[in-house]
Protein backbone atom coordinates (compact mmCIF):
# COMPACT_ATOMS: atom_id res chain seq x y z
CA UNK A 1 0.00 0.00 0.00
CA UNK A 2 2.70 3.16 1.01
CA UNK A 3 4.70 1.82 -2.06
CA UNK A 4 1.72 3.24 -4.30
CA UNK A 5 0.05 6.09 -2.64
CA UNK A 6 1.13 9.77 -3.47
CA UNK A 7 0.64 12.50 -1.46
CA UNK A 8 0.02 16.12 -2.74
CA UNK A 9 -2.46 18.92 -2.54
CA UNK A 10 -4.99 19.94 -5.08
CA UNK A 11 -3.27 22.95 -6.29
CA UNK A 12 0.19 21.23 -5.99
CA UNK A 13 -1.25 18.87 -8.47
CA UNK A 14 -3.15 21.25 -10.78
CA UNK A 15 -0.13 23.78 -10.64
CA UNK A 16 2.30 20.92 -11.95
CA UNK A 17 0.43 20.15 -14.52
CA UNK A 18 -0.21 23.69 -15.85
CA UNK A 19 3.56 24.59 -15.71
CA UNK A 20 4.90 21.58 -17.68
CA UNK A 21 1.81 21.80 -20.46
CA UNK A 22 2.25 25.82 -21.39
CA UNK A 23 1.21 25.95 -25.15
CA UNK A 24 2.47 29.26 -26.45
CA UNK A 25 0.72 31.09 -29.21
CA UNK A 26 2.57 31.15 -32.80
CA UNK A 27 3.50 34.68 -32.68
CA UNK A 28 6.49 36.50 -33.52
CA UNK A 29 6.98 40.19 -34.33
CA UNK A 30 10.26 40.85 -35.47
CA UNK A 31 14.08 39.36 -34.92
CA UNK A 32 13.54 38.09 -31.50
CA UNK A 33 10.83 35.21 -33.37
CA UNK A 34 13.92 33.96 -34.98
CA UNK A 35 15.51 33.09 -31.58
CA UNK A 36 12.23 32.02 -30.45
CA UNK A 37 12.03 29.79 -33.32
CA UNK A 38 15.64 28.53 -32.64
CA UNK A 39 14.48 27.80 -28.95
CA UNK A 40 11.94 25.87 -29.87
CA UNK A 41 13.72 23.93 -32.76
CA UNK A 42 15.67 20.62 -31.93
CA UNK A 43 19.02 21.80 -30.50
CA UNK A 44 17.12 23.93 -27.75
CA UNK A 45 14.15 22.13 -27.60
CA UNK A 46 11.14 23.88 -25.73
CA UNK A 47 9.38 20.62 -25.68
CA UNK A 48 11.55 19.75 -22.74
CA UNK A 49 9.66 21.70 -20.62
CA UNK A 50 6.01 20.97 -22.49
CA UNK A 51 6.45 24.48 -24.08
CA UNK A 52 7.16 23.53 -27.40
CA UNK A 53 3.54 23.34 -28.46
CA UNK A 54 3.01 26.14 -30.86
CA UNK A 55 -0.44 27.44 -31.00
CA UNK A 56 -1.91 27.85 -34.34
CA UNK A 57 -5.01 30.23 -32.44
CA UNK A 58 -5.08 32.12 -29.46
CA UNK A 59 -8.17 29.85 -27.75
CA UNK A 60 -5.79 27.02 -27.21
CA UNK A 61 -2.92 29.01 -26.41
CA UNK A 62 -1.72 29.56 -22.22
CA UNK A 63 1.32 32.15 -22.88
CA UNK A 64 2.03 34.53 -25.46
CA UNK A 65 5.87 35.40 -26.19
CA UNK A 66 5.49 38.96 -27.67
CA UNK A 67 9.25 38.44 -29.37
CA UNK A 68 9.78 41.56 -31.35
CA UNK A 69 8.80 45.28 -31.63
CA UNK A 70 5.48 45.85 -31.00
CA UNK A 71 4.40 48.98 -33.76
CA UNK A 72 1.24 51.30 -32.63
CA UNK A 73 -0.70 49.90 -35.36
CA UNK A 74 0.40 46.20 -34.13
CA UNK A 75 -0.74 46.64 -30.06
CA UNK A 76 -4.11 46.87 -31.04
CA UNK A 77 -3.96 43.60 -32.36
CA UNK A 78 -1.54 42.75 -29.55
CA UNK A 79 -4.45 43.18 -27.22
CA UNK A 80 -7.01 41.80 -29.23
CA UNK A 81 -4.96 37.96 -29.37
CA UNK A 82 -4.25 38.47 -25.77
CA UNK A 83 -8.16 38.96 -24.91
CA UNK A 84 -8.83 36.19 -27.36
CA UNK A 85 -7.02 33.57 -24.50
CA UNK A 86 -8.19 31.48 -22.49
CA UNK A 87 -7.66 32.33 -18.83
CA UNK A 88 -5.39 31.36 -17.16
CA UNK A 89 -2.85 33.31 -19.36
CA UNK A 90 0.81 34.45 -19.06
CA UNK A 91 2.94 36.82 -21.17
CA UNK A 92 6.67 36.69 -21.55
CA UNK A 93 7.89 40.24 -23.14
CA UNK A 94 11.01 38.96 -25.36
CA UNK A 95 13.87 41.28 -25.95
CA UNK A 96 14.34 44.80 -25.49
CA UNK A 97 11.24 46.57 -28.01
CA UNK A 98 9.48 44.57 -26.18
CA UNK A 99 10.17 45.43 -22.49
CA UNK A 100 10.77 49.14 -23.35
CA UNK A 101 10.85 49.98 -26.87
CA UNK A 102 14.52 49.53 -27.63
CA UNK A 103 16.73 50.93 -30.01
CA UNK A 104 13.38 53.00 -30.98
CA UNK A 105 13.03 54.10 -27.14
CA UNK A 106 14.30 57.97 -28.26
CA UNK A 107 12.93 58.51 -31.67
CA UNK A 108 10.43 55.92 -32.31
CA UNK A 109 7.43 57.62 -33.16
CA UNK A 110 5.65 54.44 -34.68
CA UNK A 111 6.95 51.65 -31.52
CA UNK A 112 4.97 51.05 -28.57
CA UNK A 113 7.25 52.01 -25.14
CA UNK A 114 6.91 48.44 -23.58
CA UNK A 115 4.09 45.57 -24.43
CA UNK A 116 3.14 46.20 -20.78
CA UNK A 117 1.51 49.41 -21.79
CA UNK A 118 -0.89 47.60 -23.75
CA UNK A 119 -1.33 43.73 -21.93
CA UNK A 120 -0.16 42.50 -18.27
CA UNK A 121 3.27 41.35 -18.52
CA UNK A 122 4.33 38.02 -16.48
CA UNK A 123 8.24 37.76 -17.11
CA UNK A 124 10.14 40.16 -19.36
CA UNK A 125 13.28 38.10 -20.52
CA UNK A 126 16.21 40.99 -21.48
CA UNK A 127 18.63 40.90 -24.79
CA UNK A 128 18.77 42.02 -28.15
CA UNK A 129 17.78 39.42 -29.43
CA UNK A 130 17.71 37.18 -26.14
CA UNK A 131 19.44 34.21 -26.67
CA UNK A 132 17.67 30.75 -26.50
CA UNK A 133 18.87 30.22 -23.26
CA UNK A 134 17.62 33.69 -21.89
CA UNK A 135 13.98 32.68 -23.40
CA UNK A 136 14.40 29.05 -21.78
CA UNK A 137 15.48 31.24 -18.43
CA UNK A 138 12.24 33.22 -19.05
CA UNK A 139 10.40 30.32 -19.35
CA UNK A 140 10.99 28.30 -16.50
CA UNK A 141 10.63 31.87 -14.30
CA UNK A 142 7.19 31.34 -15.10
CA UNK A 143 7.38 27.79 -14.65
CA UNK A 144 8.38 28.87 -10.96
CA UNK A 145 6.03 31.42 -10.80
CA UNK A 146 2.71 29.39 -11.61
CA UNK A 147 4.24 26.44 -9.15
CA UNK A 148 3.49 29.12 -6.67
CA UNK A 149 0.04 30.32 -7.48
CA UNK A 150 -3.01 28.98 -5.04
CA UNK A 151 -5.59 28.86 -7.66
CA UNK A 152 -8.59 26.95 -5.79
CA UNK A 153 -7.39 28.45 -2.41
CA UNK A 154 -7.86 31.92 -3.75
CA UNK A 155 -11.29 31.05 -5.71
CA UNK A 156 -12.94 29.02 -2.34
CA UNK A 157 -11.19 30.28 0.79
CA UNK A 158 -11.83 33.82 1.51
CA UNK A 159 -9.41 34.44 3.98
CA UNK A 160 -6.87 33.43 1.75
CA UNK B 1 27.05 49.69 -62.77
CA UNK B 2 26.32 53.36 -63.04
CA UNK B 3 27.51 53.63 -66.62
CA UNK B 4 25.06 55.64 -68.65
CA UNK B 5 26.79 58.77 -70.56
CA UNK B 6 24.57 61.33 -68.61
CA UNK B 7 25.16 64.09 -70.51
CA UNK B 8 24.66 62.49 -73.33
CA UNK B 9 20.92 61.51 -72.23
CA UNK B 10 20.52 64.95 -71.02
CA UNK B 11 20.37 66.71 -73.98
CA UNK B 12 18.49 63.76 -75.83
CA UNK B 13 15.92 64.59 -73.47
CA UNK B 14 16.09 68.15 -73.95
CA UNK B 15 15.80 67.54 -77.77
CA UNK B 16 12.72 64.88 -77.32
CA UNK B 17 10.94 66.75 -74.72
CA UNK B 18 10.07 70.32 -74.85
CA UNK B 19 10.53 71.92 -71.42
CA UNK B 20 11.83 69.01 -69.22
CA UNK B 21 15.38 70.95 -68.34
CA UNK B 22 17.25 68.22 -67.71
CA UNK B 23 20.39 69.03 -66.01
CA UNK B 24 23.37 66.48 -65.25
CA UNK B 25 24.87 67.01 -61.62
CA UNK B 26 28.47 65.34 -61.11
CA UNK B 27 29.64 64.94 -57.11
CA UNK B 28 32.99 65.88 -56.54
CA UNK B 29 34.34 63.20 -55.13
CA UNK B 30 32.43 59.79 -56.73
CA UNK B 31 32.96 57.99 -54.27
CA UNK B 32 30.95 59.76 -51.28
CA UNK B 33 27.41 60.44 -54.04
CA UNK B 34 26.68 59.08 -57.60
CA UNK B 35 25.75 61.08 -60.56
CA UNK B 36 22.33 62.22 -61.48
CA UNK B 37 19.87 63.35 -63.56
CA UNK B 38 17.15 66.64 -62.30
CA UNK B 39 14.54 67.00 -64.54
CA UNK B 40 11.65 69.39 -64.77
CA UNK B 41 8.96 67.79 -62.25
CA UNK B 42 5.97 68.61 -64.73
CA UNK B 43 7.64 66.37 -67.15
CA UNK B 44 8.59 63.25 -64.74
CA UNK B 45 5.60 60.89 -66.83
CA UNK B 46 6.94 62.10 -70.21
CA UNK B 47 10.55 61.60 -69.29
CA UNK B 48 9.87 58.01 -67.55
CA UNK B 49 7.83 57.19 -70.85
CA UNK B 50 11.11 58.42 -72.93
CA UNK B 51 13.43 56.74 -70.52
CA UNK B 52 11.85 52.85 -70.82
CA UNK B 53 11.15 53.14 -74.93
CA UNK B 54 14.87 54.79 -75.37
CA UNK B 55 16.41 53.31 -78.67
CA UNK B 56 19.87 52.09 -77.31
CA UNK B 57 19.34 51.52 -73.63
CA UNK B 58 15.71 50.75 -72.61
CA UNK B 59 15.52 51.50 -68.78
CA UNK B 60 13.14 48.12 -68.36
CA UNK B 61 13.22 48.32 -64.21
CA UNK B 62 12.46 50.31 -61.51
CA UNK B 63 14.35 49.92 -58.70
CA UNK B 64 13.22 52.21 -56.04
CA UNK B 65 11.19 55.65 -55.66
CA UNK B 66 12.67 57.49 -52.55
CA UNK B 67 11.92 61.01 -50.85
CA UNK B 68 13.98 63.42 -49.55
CA UNK B 69 13.43 66.43 -47.12
CA UNK B 70 16.04 68.95 -47.84
CA UNK B 71 14.35 71.62 -45.73
CA UNK B 72 14.16 74.21 -47.87
CA UNK B 73 13.09 71.44 -50.68
CA UNK B 74 11.72 68.03 -51.26
CA UNK B 75 13.32 65.10 -53.93
CA UNK B 76 12.15 62.64 -55.33
CA UNK B 77 14.93 60.08 -56.69
CA UNK B 78 13.99 57.35 -58.99
CA UNK B 79 16.61 54.59 -59.69
CA UNK B 80 16.46 53.13 -62.89
CA UNK B 81 17.88 50.03 -64.44
CA UNK B 82 18.02 48.79 -67.94
CA UNK B 83 18.63 44.90 -67.61
CA UNK B 84 20.32 43.19 -70.09
CA UNK B 85 23.51 40.35 -69.46
CA UNK B 86 25.80 42.17 -71.75
CA UNK B 87 25.23 45.77 -71.45
CA UNK B 88 23.44 46.60 -67.59
CA UNK B 89 22.95 50.14 -67.01
CA UNK B 90 21.52 51.96 -63.93
CA UNK B 91 20.71 55.41 -63.07
CA UNK B 92 19.52 58.26 -60.99
CA UNK B 93 16.51 60.33 -61.71
CA UNK B 94 15.80 63.42 -59.73
CA UNK B 95 13.04 65.77 -59.58
CA UNK B 96 12.62 68.89 -57.19
CA UNK B 97 9.41 69.78 -55.46
CA UNK B 98 10.10 73.21 -54.47
CA UNK B 99 6.46 73.56 -53.18
CA UNK B 100 6.83 72.19 -49.63
CA UNK B 101 3.82 72.68 -47.88
CA UNK B 102 1.60 70.47 -50.59
CA UNK B 103 3.84 68.57 -53.22
CA UNK B 104 2.35 67.27 -56.19
CA UNK B 105 3.77 64.76 -58.74
CA UNK B 106 2.83 62.86 -61.44
CA UNK B 107 2.79 58.66 -60.49
CA UNK B 108 4.31 57.39 -63.31
CA UNK B 109 2.49 53.57 -62.12
CA UNK B 110 1.00 53.67 -65.88
CA UNK B 111 4.87 53.39 -66.75
CA UNK B 112 6.35 51.17 -64.33
CA UNK B 113 3.79 48.82 -61.86
CA UNK B 114 6.39 48.63 -59.93
CA UNK B 115 6.12 52.45 -59.21
CA UNK B 116 2.32 51.77 -57.01
CA UNK B 117 3.98 50.98 -53.61
CA UNK B 118 6.89 52.55 -53.69
CA UNK B 119 4.56 55.93 -54.59
CA UNK B 120 2.23 54.64 -51.67
CA UNK B 121 5.28 54.86 -49.84
CA UNK B 122 6.49 58.19 -50.39
CA UNK B 123 3.10 59.61 -49.91
CA UNK B 124 3.35 57.69 -46.35
CA UNK B 125 6.32 59.28 -45.49
CA UNK B 126 6.92 62.76 -47.05
CA UNK B 127 3.30 63.36 -47.66
CA UNK B 128 4.02 64.30 -51.56
CA UNK B 129 1.03 63.24 -53.34
CA UNK B 130 0.73 61.76 -56.47
CA UNK B 131 -1.05 62.62 -59.78
CA UNK B 132 -3.36 60.08 -61.09
CA UNK B 133 -2.28 56.85 -58.67
CA UNK B 134 -4.45 53.95 -58.97
CA UNK B 135 -4.52 53.77 -55.12
CA UNK B 136 -3.10 56.31 -53.05
CA UNK B 137 -2.94 55.24 -49.99
CA UNK B 138 -1.04 55.17 -46.90
CA UNK B 139 1.43 52.12 -46.83
CA UNK B 140 3.26 51.32 -43.77
CA UNK B 141 1.62 53.96 -41.13
CA UNK B 142 -1.77 52.89 -39.91
CA UNK B 143 -4.49 55.22 -42.30
CA UNK B 144 -5.63 57.04 -39.35
CA UNK B 145 -1.69 58.52 -39.03
CA UNK B 146 -1.48 62.56 -38.60
CA UNK B 147 1.57 63.71 -40.31
CA UNK B 148 4.51 62.50 -42.29
CA UNK B 149 7.00 60.55 -40.62
CA UNK B 150 10.06 61.54 -42.25
CA UNK B 151 9.39 64.86 -43.11
CA UNK B 152 11.98 67.23 -40.60
CA UNK B 153 9.39 69.56 -39.01
CA UNK B 154 7.46 66.09 -37.81
CA UNK B 155 6.40 66.16 -34.09
CA UNK B 156 4.86 62.61 -33.73
CA UNK B 157 1.69 62.98 -32.45
CA UNK B 158 1.10 62.14 -28.18
CA UNK B 159 -1.43 59.56 -28.23
CA UNK B 160 -2.76 56.83 -30.95
CA UNK B 161 -6.04 55.18 -30.05
CA UNK B 162 -5.59 55.66 -26.39
CA UNK B 163 -1.84 54.79 -26.22
CA UNK B 164 0.83 57.16 -24.97
CA UNK B 165 3.24 57.62 -28.37
CA UNK B 166 6.02 58.88 -25.67
CA UNK B 167 4.42 57.97 -22.32
CA UNK B 168 5.92 59.90 -18.91
CA UNK B 169 8.57 58.31 -17.12
CA UNK B 170 9.63 56.04 -19.38
CA UNK B 171 11.20 58.72 -21.71
CA UNK B 172 14.64 60.90 -21.25
CA UNK B 173 14.17 63.34 -23.88
CA UNK B 174 18.47 65.56 -22.50
CA UNK B 175 19.79 63.38 -25.55
CA UNK B 176 22.55 64.86 -27.45
CA UNK B 177 20.52 63.68 -31.14
CA UNK B 178 17.49 65.24 -29.86
CA UNK B 179 18.43 68.90 -29.63
CA UNK B 180 20.40 68.50 -33.18
CA UNK B 181 16.74 67.40 -34.19
CA UNK B 182 15.06 70.33 -32.75
CA UNK B 183 17.69 72.64 -34.42
CA UNK B 184 16.25 70.83 -37.95
CA UNK B 185 12.70 71.49 -36.82
CA UNK B 186 13.17 75.05 -36.13
CA UNK B 187 15.23 75.62 -39.65
CA UNK B 188 12.51 73.39 -41.20
CA UNK B 189 9.69 76.16 -39.53
CA UNK B 190 11.42 79.20 -40.60
CA UNK B 191 11.60 77.97 -44.10
CA UNK B 192 8.08 77.51 -43.79
CA UNK B 193 7.62 81.21 -42.77
CA UNK B 194 9.32 82.61 -45.50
Amino acid sequence: MQDGVVLTTLDDFLNWGRKNSLWPMTFGLACCAIEMMATGAAKYDLERFGCGAFMATPRRADLMIVAGTVTLKMASRVKTLFEQMAEPKYVISMGSCANKGGPYWQHGYHVLKGVDEVVPVDVYVPGCPPRPEALIEGVMTLQKKIANERLLRNKWVKHA
Amino acid sequence: MLNVDLNKLAEHLNNQIPGANATVHFPEDIKKCDPSLTVEASKIFQVVQFLKSHPETPFNSLHVISGVDYVEWMEVAYVLTHYSLENPRQMILKVKLTDRVNPVLDSIVKVYAAANFQEREVFDMFGIRFNNHPDLRRILCPDDWKGWPLRKDYVAQKDYNGMAVYPDGKMNFEDREFIIRQDMIKKAQEAKAH
